[in-house]
């Protein structure tokens, strides 16, 4: 798994699952809490996986349903899972460069959620261009793979594991933070960078303690471009006096 | 589930699936237009920062533990965050940094339980 290029991968997708497993530690634990809350609010299991197959998109995936349960008009319900979605699209984007002009390309989109995309971004650059699909398509569906089977066992035995291991749900989420850390840390690269990525962070978990995460993720980033933005523009002021 | 449901279901998953796909292809051409060499630069700037900004707030929310208002998670946390970044320092990989920080933010969410 190391992050340095590497161009002899004969099977790049076996490289996307293997470079994609510390997500399951995040996604299992949450797609099981989202079977279990699917269920309990009256939906069957098969409902439950088909939701989590087809939004595919953790956050609106338990707003869709909470709001539902709390009888809010379905057109609300719609907007308000979409808008919380809405940061999804600076991702593909990013990654453009970095494509083939393969025809799969915008299908495989589905599968390009937080996590995928931050793997991606770190990834793809360094990857041969004949293997990013390959890597792309193991990573992205043993992602999505695991939120589907997450969910349906969250469905089925949801109540069952969340007694018998209480521990699990709590201590195997900390593979996102700890997954996203090992992302971000090679982009502390100058004054600019790390002044934009800190008020990013400190923002983001502001935001967060204050209760308005999803508001919180698209407020931080552009926060922090702002310093970035600033520190060129004083920067560049300074050269010129 | 009603059909009305399934409309909600379908219409969240269209648009959730359009807000990742339309931008790949607006931006594939753009890339198109403009010629090969200037691959990453076709992009704008604003948003070769925001992209990765974007990880970097899903960062920030994922460091806030789902106990805010106990100790024991936010220094459970900061350990975690301080035992993958040592890892990471020594492998530059991806996977070993992540266990070593599950494992060790287990660890003192056992320890300190077993304590307290």
């Amino acid at each position: 798994m190391n992050l340095q290029a590497t161009s002899d991968l004969s099977r790049p997708w076996l490289t996307g699952i293997r470079e994609a497993i510390p997500l399951l530690g995040g996604y299992i634990p949450v797609a099981i809490s989202f079977g279990l809350v699917t269920v309990q609010a009256g939906f069957s299991t098969w409902e439950a996986a088909l939701i989590s197959t087809l939004i595919y998109a953790g956050a609106s995936q338990f707003l869709f349903v909470g709001m539902v349960t709390g009888g809010a008009p379905l057109w609300l319900v719609v907007v308000m899972t979409l808008l919380i979605n809405v940061r999804h699209v600076v991702y593909a984007p990013n990654l453009a460069p970095w494509l083939t002009h393969h025809r799969c390309w915008p299908w495989l989109m589905h599968g390009l959620t937080d996590q995928v995309f931050a793997l991606a971004h770190s990834r793809l650059p360094q990857l041969a261009e004949r293997q990013r699909l390959g890597w792309f398509t193991g990573a992205a569906l043993l992602a999505w793979g695991s939120w589907i089977a997450g969910t349906t066992l969250g469905a089925v035995a949801g109540e069952w594991l969340t007694s018998r291991w209480p521990l699990l749900g709590e201590i195997m989420p900390f593979a996102l933070p700890s997954l996203f850390l090992v992302l971000v840390v090679p982009r502390f690269t100058s004054r600019q960078w790390s002044l934009a990525l800190c008020t990013t962070i400190v923002t983001a978990m502001l935001c967060t303690l204050a209760g308005v995460t999803n508001l919180g993720i698209p407020l931080a980033a552009i926060l922090g471009a702002l310093c970035f933005y600033a520190v060129q523009f004083d920067t560049r002021n300074r050269r010129q006096e | 589930m009603s059909s009305e449901l399934w409309i909600a279901v379908l219409a969240t998953a269209i648009g959730t699936f359009l807000m990742r796909c339309l931008p790949l292809v607006w931006m594939r051409r753009r890339i198109r237009k403009l010629a090969e060499s200037d691959r990453i630069d076709a992009m704008p700037q604003w948003l070769s920062i925001l992209g990765p900004l974007m990880i970097t707030a899903v960062l920030g929310v994922s460091l806030v533990p789902s106990d805010p208002a106990s100790p024991l998670s936010w220094l459970a946390t900061a350990i975690g965050a301080i035992a993958t970044l040592l890892v990471w320092y020594r492998t530059r990989s991806l996977g070993w940094p992540v266990a070593a920080g599950v494992a060790t933010y287990g660890a003192v969410i056992v320890v300190a339980g077993m304590g307290g």
